[in-house]
C-alpha cells in the first residue's frame, strides 16, 4: 500500500538512470566472453525499465557468471556454490518489492546446485533467472560440466567426456510449477534483450538459458551457429518473441509457437541443432509462493530475535535439572 | 336481496367507502390478515433465515451466518445419514426452535451462552444423555456471537456489526503499512545513530556486542579506532527533522484504534454517530489531523525510499491543505458511520442528509424506516408513500456518484455481500432499511411485515453501486425481489372449499394486501361474507390490469383470512386502489431502470421491427412483380472475375544491404559487447548508449588494427574497408586478409 498522495508525487518526480548508472567496474571476464554481452542486455534493461538501482538485486553463486553482480552498480549478493536460488528467494520473501536476478551457470545452477534448482522452480517467486551455459568450468580453468559435450576432453576428462549432457530446458520443463522457460544466444543482442525483458516482465520464475560463448577453454564450440544463421530457429508467436524485420530477413528459419503449448515446447526444447531462441512456454497464472505466504510482513529486531531462540531452543541440550525447572 | 342489488352495496363502498346495508363488515386487522400469511403464524416454529448470529471474529464464511445455515452445518458433521442420525437431529432442531422461542420472548446473548442455557432446558425434560449430545453439537459450531432476530433494533445492530467488519480490515490494512513505515524510519535513525559519533562510544558499541563475548573486546580501543572513520555526511538536520515528525505523527494518530496489545496514547475517535450533524462536525474537527496524517505518511513513504527531494517537496508539502485531500486519501481513514433512529428520520439535525451524501464524504448512513403508511403532511388524506423516508434511497440514486441500498430487515442476510461491498465502497453509502411495522399497528410479526412489504412492491429492494461499472445496467440491481419482471409478486396458495376440494392458484401479493395488515387502513376495506361473493368482484391485480370500462363494472378485491382460517374476500375502496395503482407506478419506474420493460428500448423495437417488415414487404413486392414479368434475358453477365487484386505481396523490398564502400563499418546492431576490439584500439572503437560497438574514429588507428579487430572479433561484424594511408606498410598483405570480411 502506498499513500495516493506519494504515487503522484513519486511520478512527478521519477528519476531517469542511463546506463552508466548500472555499470558496476570493469569486467574481468576473459577477451570475447559471452557474459559480456548478457551484462550488457541487462544494464540496457534496467535502464530501459528505469529500474530503481537501491531496488534491484543481482544474486549469484560461484563461477565466471556469479561475478556478474560486481560489475552492476546495484545491490548484489555473491554467494555461495550452488546456492544462488535460496538466496535469492530469501531476498524475495523478506523484500517482495524488490527486483531479484538470478546468475548462475552450468557448474553453478545444473551440479551442485540441482536440488535447489529444482525446488526454486516448483516455489515459483518473482525472480528473474539468467543461466549462463558456456559448457564448461571456466573459473576452475577448464573442468567438464554437466552440459559439456560428449567426448570434451578437460583437465577432469583427459579421455573426453563420457556422458551425453543434460539439458537445462527439458529439466526445468519438467518439474510441477513451471511458468517460464526461454533460450537465447548470447551473440544475438536484439533477441537476448527481448527474451530478457520478457523474462522480466513474467511474474514468477522466468528461467533463460542462455547459450554463452567461452573463447578460452571451448573457442569453437558454436562457430558452425555463428556463422551459418539457418542453424538457429527462431521462436515467434503473439505472446512471445517478434522479432524486427531486419533480423527476420537474416533468420529465416522461424517457427510459430505459441508459449502456452507445453508438449510443443518440450518437444522444441529438446532439440539441439538447429538452436531453437525464443519463449518455449509462459504460463502467467501459476500462483507465487511469496504470495500463498503472505511475504513481505515487517519484521521487528524483538521478533527477529524471538524467532532465532526459538530456532536455537529446539537444538540446545538442557542438563536435566534445568530442563526440569524450565517445563515447571 | 337479489345479485344487482348485493353488487350496488358492493359498488358503493368501492365508491365512497361508507358500508351500507349489513352485508358488509369492517375489517379487523387484529383478526383479518391476508390469506397468504395463513401458514405463517407461529415463526418460532418455521425454519428461516433469522435469527442471525453476528460472528465476533469474521470467518471465511463471513460476518454474519443464518442459525439454521449453523445448524445444518453441525448436523452435517455429526450425525449418520439414515436412522442413526434421526435422533441427533431431533434434539439439536428441537434445540434451534427453542432458541427461537428464546429470542422472540426477549432473550438475548450470544450462540454459545444461548445454546447452553437452551440445551439445558431441554435435558432437564430428557434423559441425561441429551444434555452431552446437545453440548457436543454446541462445540462443533463453526461460528459464536451475538444472535439476533428480526427486531426493530436489527437494521443498526446488522448495519453497525458489518460495518465493524469492514473497518476492522481496513484497520488492519493501515497498520500493518504504518508499522512497516514506522519500522523504516526507525531504522534510518538507529543507523544513523550507530555511525555518528556517540553510536561509537564504548559503552555503545558494548551494547550492540552483546553480553556474551562482551569480555572479549577492549572497547575502548575498539571506539578509538572506529571514530576515526566516522562517515562526514551524518544524517541531514532537516532531514532527520522530518523523520522524527513523521514518526510523531504516526505514532500519535487516533484514527484508527491501536492494535490489541500495543500501547494506546490517546483514546482513538469515534466514527459512529447517531445523526449527521455531528458526524459532520467531527470530521470538520478532525480535518486538519487528518491533513497532517496522510501528509506524514507521504512523508515517511519519501523519506523511506530515500526519494524526499528538498528543492521540489518542500514547497509542496508546506502548501498541502485540506483542499489537496482527494477521495483516495480519505479511504485511508475509518468510515463514519450514521445510524439514524427510526423516529429521527425527519429530525432538524438530519436536514443535511442530501447534502452530505453528494458532497461525497466517507459517511456510511444508515436510514431506517417503520412505517410505510403513514399519511402525507400536508393533510390532505392522501397516502403518502413514506416520502419522508421511504422514498429517501430513490432520492439518493439520483444524485449518483455513491452507493444505495434499499431493503427490508428480513432480506438483510440475503444481502448481506452488498451490505459489505457498500461499507467498503469509496464515498458515500446510503442504506434505507423497512424494520417492519411496529407491532401495534397489527398483529404481524416484524419478519413477515417486512417481507410483505417488499413482496407488495412498497419498499421494493434495490442496490445502486456507482462503483459497479461504467453503465447502468452494471450498476442497478432489482434481482432481490421477487419476480422482478412482473407486476405483483405471484404466489402459489391452496385452500379447502365448501365441498372440502383442493382449489390451488396463483396469488398476486398486492400491495392493497399490504396495507390490509395496518389497523389504521382498516376504513379502506369490507369484508364480504361467502354467500355474497358474486362474479363482478375481481382481484384486486386484475381489476388494475383491466380497461377503464370494464374497472368500472368491477369491485376489487384481496383474500384475507381470519383468526379460524376462514377464507374471506376483502373488498378494497377506491382511494387504497389508487394507492396501489400509485405504487404499481413506481414500481415500474424502477422496473424501467433496471432494464425490465424499458420503454425506450420497446419503442425502439417498434420502430426497427416495423421497419424491418416494411423492407421484407418491399423485398416480397419486387420478388412477386420479377416473377410476374416475362423472363428476362438470363444472360447474366458472368460477374467479372476480377483477379482479386493479388496485393503485390510486398516482398519487402530486398534487404537494403550497406552498399560496398572503402569506409571501414560495423554491424552494430548485432554487436554482443565482447570488448575485443576495444581492447585492440579503444580510440578507434567505442560503445554507443547501448553499449555496441562502432568506428569512433578511423583516423584514430592504423589499417592493422581495423584488419586485426575484424579477424578477433567473433561475430564477424567487423568490416575493414579499404586502407586510407597508401603508405602503410604491408597493405598487400592486410588486404588479403581483409578480403573475407569486406
Amino acid at each position: 500500500m502506498v499513500n495516493p498522495l506519494t504515487q503522484c508525487i513519486i511520478k512527478l518526480h521519477e528519476e531517469q538512470h542511463d546506463l552508466e548508472d548500472y555499470q558496476g567496474g570493469v569486467p574481468r571476464w576473459c577477451n570475447g566472453c559471452g557474459d559480456n554481452a548478457i551484462l550488457a542486455a541487462v544494464q540496457k534493461l534496467c535502464r530501459d525499465e528505469n529500474l530503481a538501482p537501491e531496488k534491484t538485486v543481482f544474486v549469484s553463486g560461484i563461477g565466471c557468471s556469479s561475478r556478474f553482480p560486481h560489475y552492476m552498480k546495484t545491490y548484489g549478493f555473491h554467494g555461495i556454490h550452488g546456492r544462488a536460488f535460496p538466496i535469492a528467494e530469501g531476498v524475495k520473501f523478506a523484500r517482495p518489492d524488490l527486483h531479484v536476478f538470478v546468475n548462475t551457470g552450468d557448474g553453478d545452477c545444473c551440479s551442485i546446485g540441482a536440488a535447489h534448482w529444482i525446488h526454486a522452480i516448483r516455489y515459483n517467486m518473482n525472480v528473474t533467472v539468467i543461466l549462463h551455459d558456456n559448457h564448461v568450468y571456466g573459473l576452475t580453468k577448464k573442468q567438464a560440466s554437466p552440459t559439456s559435450p560428449a567426448g570434451f576432453k578437460s583437465n577432469t576428462t583427459p579421455r573426453g567426456s563420457l556422458l551425453l549432457p543434460l539439458n537445462p530446458l527439458t529439466v526445468t520443463l519438467g518439474v510441477q510449477n513451471v511458468s517460464f522457460v526461454a533460450q537465447a544466444v548470447d551473440w544475438i543482442p536484439e533477441l537476448l534483450y527481448d527474451i530478457v525483458s520478457k523474462a522480466f516482465h513474467h511474474r514468477g520464475f522466468s528461467f533463460i538459458r542462455i547459450m554463452q560463448r567461452c573463447p578460452e577453454f571451448l573457442p569453437k564450440m558454436f562457430e558452425p551457429w555463428l556463422h551459418d544463421p539457418g542453424k538457429t530457429l527462431l521462436l515467434t508467436h503473439p505472446d512471445g518473441l517478434q522479432p524486427s524485420a531486419d533480423l527476420g530477413r537474416i533468420y529465416k528459419n522461424q517457427l510459430e509457437h505459441d508459449p502456452l503449448d507445453m508438449n510443443r515446447a518440450r518437444e522444441i526444447a529438446s532439440v539441439e541443432d538447429p538452436i531453437p531462441v525464443g519463449i518455449l512456454y509462459q504460463n502467467p497464472d501459476v500462483p507465487c509462493y511469496e504470495d500463498l505466504r503472505g511475504a513481505g510482513k515487517p519484521r521487528t529486531a524483538d521478533g527477529i530475535r524471538k524467532g532465532l531462540d526459538a530456532e536455537f531452543d529446539k537444538f540446545t541440550i538442557w542438563p536435566d535439572d534445568e530442563s526440569q525447572q524450565r517445563a515447571a | 336481496m337479489d345479485m344487482a342489488a348485493k353488487f350496488q352495496d358492493q359498488l358503493v363502498f368501492h365508491m365512497t367507502g361508507r358500508r351500507t346495508g349489513d352485508e358488509l363488515s369492517a375489517l379487523d386487522a387484529k383478526t383479518m390478515r391476508p390469506a397468504l400469511f395463513a401458514g405463517y403464524r407461529d415463526l418460532t416454529r418455521l425454519r428461516h433465515d433469522f435469527p442471525l448470529v453476528l460472528a465476533g471474529d469474521a470467518t471465511a464464511d463471513g460476518y454474519c451466518a443464518s442459525l439454521s445455515v449453523l445448524v445444518n452445518q453441525v448436523l452435517e458433521s455429526l450425525a449418520p445419514r439414515g436412522i442413526e442420525g434421526e435422533r441427533l437431529r431431533k434434539h439439536v432442531l428441537r434445540l434451534e426452535r427453542e432458541l427461537r422461542a428464546m429470542l422472540a420472548s426477549g432473550t438475548e446473548g450470544t450462540l454459545s451462552d444461548l445454546w447452553a442455557v437452551a440445551a439445558e432446558k431441554l435435558a432437564s425434560a430428557a434423559d441425561e444423555s441429551v444434555s452431552k449430545v446437545l453440548a457436543l453439537a454446541g462445540s462443533t459450531l463453526k461460528i459464536d456471537g451475538d444472535l439476533v432476530d428480526c427486531d426493530e433494533r436489527l437494521p443498526a445492530r446488522f448495519m453497525i456489526h458489518a460495518w465493524r467488519h469492514v473497518q476492522a480490515q481496513k484497520a488492519a490494512l493501515f497498520h500493518g503499512h504504518l508499522d512497516n513505515l514506522q519500522r523504516k524510519l526507525s531504522d534510518i535513525l538507529r543507523a544513523a545513530y550507530a555511525h555518528s559519533e556517540a553510536g561509537q562510544q564504548p559503552e555503545a558499541l558494548r551494547a550492540s556486542v552483546g553480553g556474551m563475548h562482551a569480555g572479549d573486546f577492549d572497547f575502548g580501543a575498539m571506539s578509538r579506532l572506529v571514530v576515526r572513520n566516522v562517515p562526514k555526511d551524518e544524517l541531514p538536520a532537516a532531514r532527520r527533522r522530518r523523520i522524527e515528525g513523521s514518526l510523531a505523527v504516526l505514532k500519535a494518530q487516533r484514527f484508527h484504534a491501536p492494535r490489541l496489545g500495543s500501547a494506546g496514547g490517546d483514546a482513538p475517535y469515534e466514527f459512529l454517530f447517531d445523526n449527521i450533524a455531528s458526524a459532520v462536525a467531527a470530521y470538520r474537527e478532525r480535518l486538519a489531523q487528518a491533513v497532517e496524517l496522510v501528509k506524514a505518511i507521504a512523508i515517511a513513504e519519501l523519506e523511506a525510499r530515500n526519494g524526499y527531494d528538498e528543492a521540489d517537496h518542500d514547497p509542496f508539502f508546506d502548501a498541502y491543505n485540506e483542499r489537496s485531500l482527494t477521495a483516495d486519501d480519505l479511504a485511508l481513514f475509518p468510515d463514519y458511520l450514521v445510524c439514524i433512529p427510526a423516529d429521527r428520520n425527519g429530525a432538524p439535525e438530519n436536514a443535511g442528509l442530501m447534502d452530505t451524501l453528494s458532497s461525497g464524504l466517507p459517511v456510511k448512513v444508515v436510514v431506517q424506516v417503520t412505517d410505510l403508511l403513514e399519511e402525507a403532511s400536508l393533510g390532505t388524506g392522501h397516502f403518502a408513500f413514506g416520502v419522508r423516508s421511504a422514498r429517501l434511497a430513490t432520492t439518493a440514486m439520483g444524485l449518483g456518484g455513491m452507493f444505495v441500498l434499499q431493503a427490508a430487515s428480513s432480506s438483510l442476510y440475503r444481502l448481506r455481500n452488498r451490505v459489505e461491498n457498500g461499507m467498503g465502497c469509496r464515498g458515500p453509502a446510503l442504506f434505507s432499511v423497512f424494520a417492519g411495522a411496529p407491532a401495534a399497528a397489527g398483529e404481524i410479526p416484524r419478519y413477515l411485515s417486512a417481507a410483505a412489504a417488499m413482496e407488495a412492491r412498497a419498499f421494493p429492494a434495490f442496490v445502486y453501486d456507482a462503483a459497479g461499472g461504467d453503465n447502468w445496467a452494471t450498476r442497478f440491481s432489482l434481482d432481490h425481489n421477487r419476480n422482478p419482471d412482473m407486476d405483483w409478486a405471484l404466489e402459489p396458495f391452496e385452500y379447502a372449499d365448501e365441498a372440502m376440494q383442493r382449489v390451488s392458484g396463483k396469488v398476486a401479493f398486492t400491495y392493497a394486501d399490504f396495507a390490509m395488515c395496518d389497523q389504521r387502513n382498516a376504513e379502506h376495506f369490507a369484508v364480504v361474507p361467502r354467500d355474497r361473493w358474486t362474479a363482478a368482484m375481481i382481484p384486486a391485480g386484475e381489476w388494475l390490469a383491466a380497461s377503464e370500462r370494464e374497472a368500472a363494472e368491477r369491485v376489487p378485491y384481496v383474500l384475507a383470512v381470519d383468526a379460524q382460517d376462514v377464507l374471506h374476500r376483502v373488498i378494497v375502496d377506491s382511494r387504497m386502489m389508487q394507492a396501489t395503482r400509485r405504487c404499481l407506478l413506481l414500481w415500474h419506474r424502477l422496473q424501467e431502470h433496471g432494464g425490465i420493460h424499458d420503454s425506450h428500448a420497446e419503442r425502439l423495437l417498434t420502430r426497427e421491427r416495423a421497419a424491418w417488415e416494411a423492407q421484407k414487404n418491399e423485398e416480397l413486392d419486387a420478388l412477386r412483380k420479377s416473377v410476374a414479368a416475362p423472363a428476362a434475358a438470363d444472360a447474366a453477365a458472368p460477374a467479372s472475375a476480377e483477379a482479386s487484386a493479388a496485393p503485390a505481396a510486398a516482398d519487402a523490398a530486398a534487404p537494403e544491404e550497406k552498399p560496398p564502400s572503402d569506409d571501414p563499418w560495423i554491424e552494430t546492431a548485432r554487436c554482443p559487447s565482447c570488448n575485443e576490439c576495444q581492447l585492440i584500439n579503444p580510440e578507434m572503437f567505442g560503445y554507443n548508449d547501448n553499449k555496441q560497438a562502432f568506428i569512433k574514429d578511423v583516423n584514430a588507428g592504423t589499417y592493422r588494427q581495423l584488419v586485426e579487430a575484424a579477424e578477433t572479433c567473433q561475430v564477424a561484424i567487423i568490416h575493414p574497408g579499404k586502407p586510407r594511408n597508401p603508405n602503410e606498410p604491408g597493405l598487400d598483405e592486410l588486404m588479403k586478409r581483409a578480403e573475407a570480411f569486406n
